[in-house]
């Protein structure tokens, strides 16, 4: 991998005795997707806010755009934190305008440019408007052009999906791919997995604080049982006998036949259970693989996550 | 530097060009002149207020008649002067006295009288006058004397006969003929036969509704007394014109300034603009504090509830914010008072006073004349620094502007504490309680900037004034951990975890 446009080695967070980040590393690379999952109160907010450097780890390195300050390369940072809020008196136009001042574009090219995303956007006709003026979902929009005017080489979201309604979700999704497209590496927390399994090409997921899997959705499928779905008239017993079979359930049992979902032992081999069925006599009027969604994963992983309990609270609490 | 000063420049256009601020800054003189348009008409469509004299003794009513017209005369030659000042081209000094506008006093006022009053000053005047120059308007006659009104009060024996007969008159229920038709009844002095003639003889009575409005009982009490006591001096066997000539007397006292060259000082004008200027400042910077700390109480909590910080502080650190606010605001607090300052003296630099200084560029020689002006916005701005940064904390640990009440008692009980004490040290700028305000470092920008024109000792000026900056240093220190910790946090900290948060700067 070149040089990451990310890197934590060994990150802490502690709020006295609580820590809420623990021990972390991972590394991003120039123009990637990158995926930050994890129940409510698992850190992410902790980790970006820390990588942007309005917090400080307690302990641990922390290098963004090969700085070890997010500080003196913030102008080429777009951040979107997960509350967002505009000043309500400000117009369209020039919140995103002012929030590209602040990161370093002249007064002129910052109003320009907010005006060309705006149409781009389908928002010229309310540039003029005041922000309290706006639709939820507009303001949402205004808010992520915000983000995006300066043109920034790394963008960190945090959890941009939420809020959205489907077509402004799509919406999103094309202006993450357009951005990757442009040379742009982004960083975006989410706990709705098909975003993240759509959009990354890897990602971290975390619990507790800490880091459960780092990686692409192949290798986390790799590293998971394989399932299938098979349909046949003979009866569990006879597939079970097959050996390498962790668990089966019944599917469906309409008709002469019934569907069943296998999930393999750790290792074994799809085709070797075709091959045996066959050698058995089993006839199989439906053979299908089935990898582990991420959603499994991340059930898997961080689910054992007391997501309502006194630790995620108090996480919320610190953060 | 460039984001503190966008950061400023957003405070300060979101407050300064908003609507209500351009109305508030049109309203403001627009009242004000209608106020004293107000204030005019009052006084010239004040009703004439009827009194009567019922006097046993026979000897003190022209006394009183006497005392009344020449407070009249006193408002009309003073009015006249000012009339003078705007309309003659040299301000009035080519008139001949008394009729040259100058000051007032009694042997001024007894030839004014002499002379045939404003009549005889405005003949003279006329041919001078500058060509458009409005007509004179004398001030309103205030006070009038009416007959006793018959038949009872005019017949009366007694002085309870004469305020019986009087009391449906006092109370409205009647109305007492005039010469200007029936009128109500402002007043009724009743003066017993034996008045004056013993340590023991009864009283004067004054009679009024209008308990308020004591300018009337006090003119008479001044009359009845000059008259008791020209009596004693004729009892002594000074005659009426040595009397008059006696009472003629003003004592011309000028005063001085040890601190000036021999032949500079006479104490002036300048002098005393200059001695009230510190009370003055001192009062702008109160209104001021209190104006401005609720700007940034409620712009802080805005950002804090509407969660825009943490899009600024991704492009700005919290320094930054904090500064940025502190000088946007600042310059909101600033811009009103500068705006009406610099307009008077615009409005008043466009008045002709004939060769003369007018007041407003008085107080600009004041102010320029001397370093004052720089030793007042340097402790302006260190008191407003103090008290900015207590604002900008307790914005920054509140979620609302309820939250913020539970810490805002205080700071305002602090803000407005010296408030009592000050005119203790405008009257005695080097006192105790000046000294000990000076010493206190909240309080050293007020006392000081109250003691400039008083030459303090500067040893313990530079003491306290070091103190405070310590102070100062600290404060941004504490308030600024606070603010940078507490600004981000979900919820708002309690005030046990607010003083840890100033303790120490967590990482």
């Amino acid at each position: 991998m070149s040089e990451p446009v990310v890197l934590l080695e060994s990150v802490v967070k502690r709020y006295g005795g609580f820590t809420a980040v623990d021990d972390l590393s991972f590394a991003v690379a120039p123009g990637e997707i990158y995926g930050f999952l994890g129940p409510n109160g698992a850190g992410k907010t902790t980790t970006l806010r820390m990588m942007l450097d309005i917090i400080n780890p307690t302990s641990g390195r922390i290098v963004v755009l090969g700085s070890d300050s997010a500080i003196p390369v913030r102008r080429r940072i777009g951040y979107l934190p997960e509350e967002r809020g505009l000043y309500k008196k400000m117009k369209a136009v020039d919140s995103i305008a002012y929030f590209s001042q602040l990161r370093g574009v002249p007064r002129a090219a910052a109003r320009k440019r907010a005006m060309a995303l705006l149409e781009e956007f389908g928002l010229a006709e309310f540039a003029r408007s005041k922000c309290e003026a706006l639709s939820k979902g507009m303001a949402q929009k205004v808010q992520l052009l915000s983000t995006i005017a300066h043109e920034p080489e790394l963008l960190i979201l945090d959890e941009p999906f939420s809020g959205l309604d489907p077509i402004n979700q799509q919406t999103l999704e094309d202006l993450i791919r357009n951005q990757r497209a442009a040379g742009r590496t982004i960083i975006f927390s989410t706990h709705v997995m098909q975003h993240a399994e759509r959009l990354c090409d890897r990602f971290l997921i975390m619990a507790h604080g800490e880091k459960r899997f780092e990686g692409a959705m192949s290798e986390a499928r790799a590293s998971f049982a394989q399932r299938l779905h098979v349909r046949t008239t003979a009866p569990m017993d006879a597939l079970t006998a097959l050996g390498g079979v962790a668990s089966i359930r019944v599917e469906d049992e309409s008709g002469a036949e019934t569907t069943y979902e296998i999930e393999l032992d750790d290792g074994a081999e799809p085709q070797a259970f075709l091959e045996r069925a066959v050698a058995a006599g089993i006839v199989l009027t439906r053979f299908e693989q089935a990898g582990a969604t991420l959603h499994d994963i991340f059930v898997a992983l961080a689910g054992d996550d007391d997501e309502t309990g006194a630790g995620a609270m108090m996480k919320e609490a610190a953060e | 530097m460039n984001q503190i000063l966008l950061i400023a420049w957003r405070e300060y256009r979101q407050y300064v060009f908003s609507r209500g601020f351009l109305i508030f800054l049109f309203m403001f003189p627009l009242g004000f002149v209608a106020v004293s348009a107000a204030v005019g008409v009052a006084e010239r469509t004040k009703p004439v207020r009827y009194f009567v004299v019922y006097d046993e003794t026979g000897l003190y009513k022209d006394d009183i008649l006497d005392r009344i017209e020449r407070r009249h005369s006193y408002a009309v030659l003073d009015a006249l002067d000012a009339y003078f000042r705007i309309n003659l081209p040299e301000g009035g000094a080519e008139l001949p006295a008394p009729f040259a506008p100058t000051q007032i006093d009694r042997k001024r006022l007894t030839a004014f009288e002499a002379e045939g009053r404003s009549a005889a000053a405005l003949d003279i005047a006329h041919p001078m006058l500058k060509p458009g120059a409005p007509d004179f308007v004398a001030p309103r006659v205030a006070y009038k004397i009416a007959a006793l009104p018959p038949p009872d009060a005019s017949k009366a024996a007694t002085m309870e006969e004469a305020e019986a007969a009087l009391r449906p008159y006092l109370v409205e229920d009647r109305l007492i003929e005039t010469p200007d038709g029936a009128r109500p009844l402002f007043a009724a002095v009743l003066i017993p036969a034996d008045f004056g003639s013993s340590e023991n003889a009864a009283s004067a009575q004054y009679w009024s509704r209008h308990i308020t409005d004591a300018e009337l009982q006090s003119r008479v009490s001044t009359a009845l007394t000059d008259a008791l006591k020209r009596e004693k001096y004729n009892a002594l066997g000074v005659g009426d014109d040595a009397v008059k000539e006696i009472e003629a007397t003003d004592a011309p006292v000028a005063s001085f300034r040890p601190d000036r060259a021999p032949g500079e000082a006479k104490l002036g004008l300048i002098d005393r603009i200059e001695s009230s200027l510190p009370a003055a400042m001192t009062y702008m910077l109160l209104v001021i504090i209190f104006g401005v700390g609720n700007l940034l109480l409620t712009n802080t909590i805005e950002e804090r509830s509407n969660k825009i910080v943490e899009i600024l502080l991704s492009s700005i650190t919290a320094n930054q914010l904090m500064m940025g606010k502190l000088i946007g605001i600042g310059a909101v607090g600033l811009t009103m008072p500068t705006i009406f300052i610099a307009g008077g003296i615009g409005i008043s630099a466009t008045i002709d006073t004939g060769g003369q200084e007018s007041i407003a560029m008085t107080i600009v020689s004041a102010l320029t004349s001397s370093n004052l002006l720089l030793i007042y916005l340097f402790y302006f701005f260190c008191a407003y620094l103090i008290f900015a940064m207590l604002f900008l904390a307790i914005g920054a640990i509140s979620n609302s502007l309820q939250d913020a009440q539970s810490y805002m008692g205080p700071v305002m009980l602090l803000v407005f504490a010296p408030l009592p004490f000050m005119i203790m040290v405008f009257q005695e700028p080097n006192g105790l309680i000046a000294t000990i305000l000076t010493w206190i470092p909240i309080y050293t920008p007020y006392a000081v900037m109250m003691r400039a024109a008083a030459d303090p000792p500067l040893w313990e000026i530079v003491g306290a004034t070091a103190l405070m900056l310590a102070f100062a240093f600290f404060l941004m220190r504490t308030m600024g951990r606070i603010f940078r910790q507490a600004i981000l946090q979900a919820s708002p900290p309690k005030m046990r975890e607010v003083w840890r948060l100033a303790k120490k700067e967590r990482a």
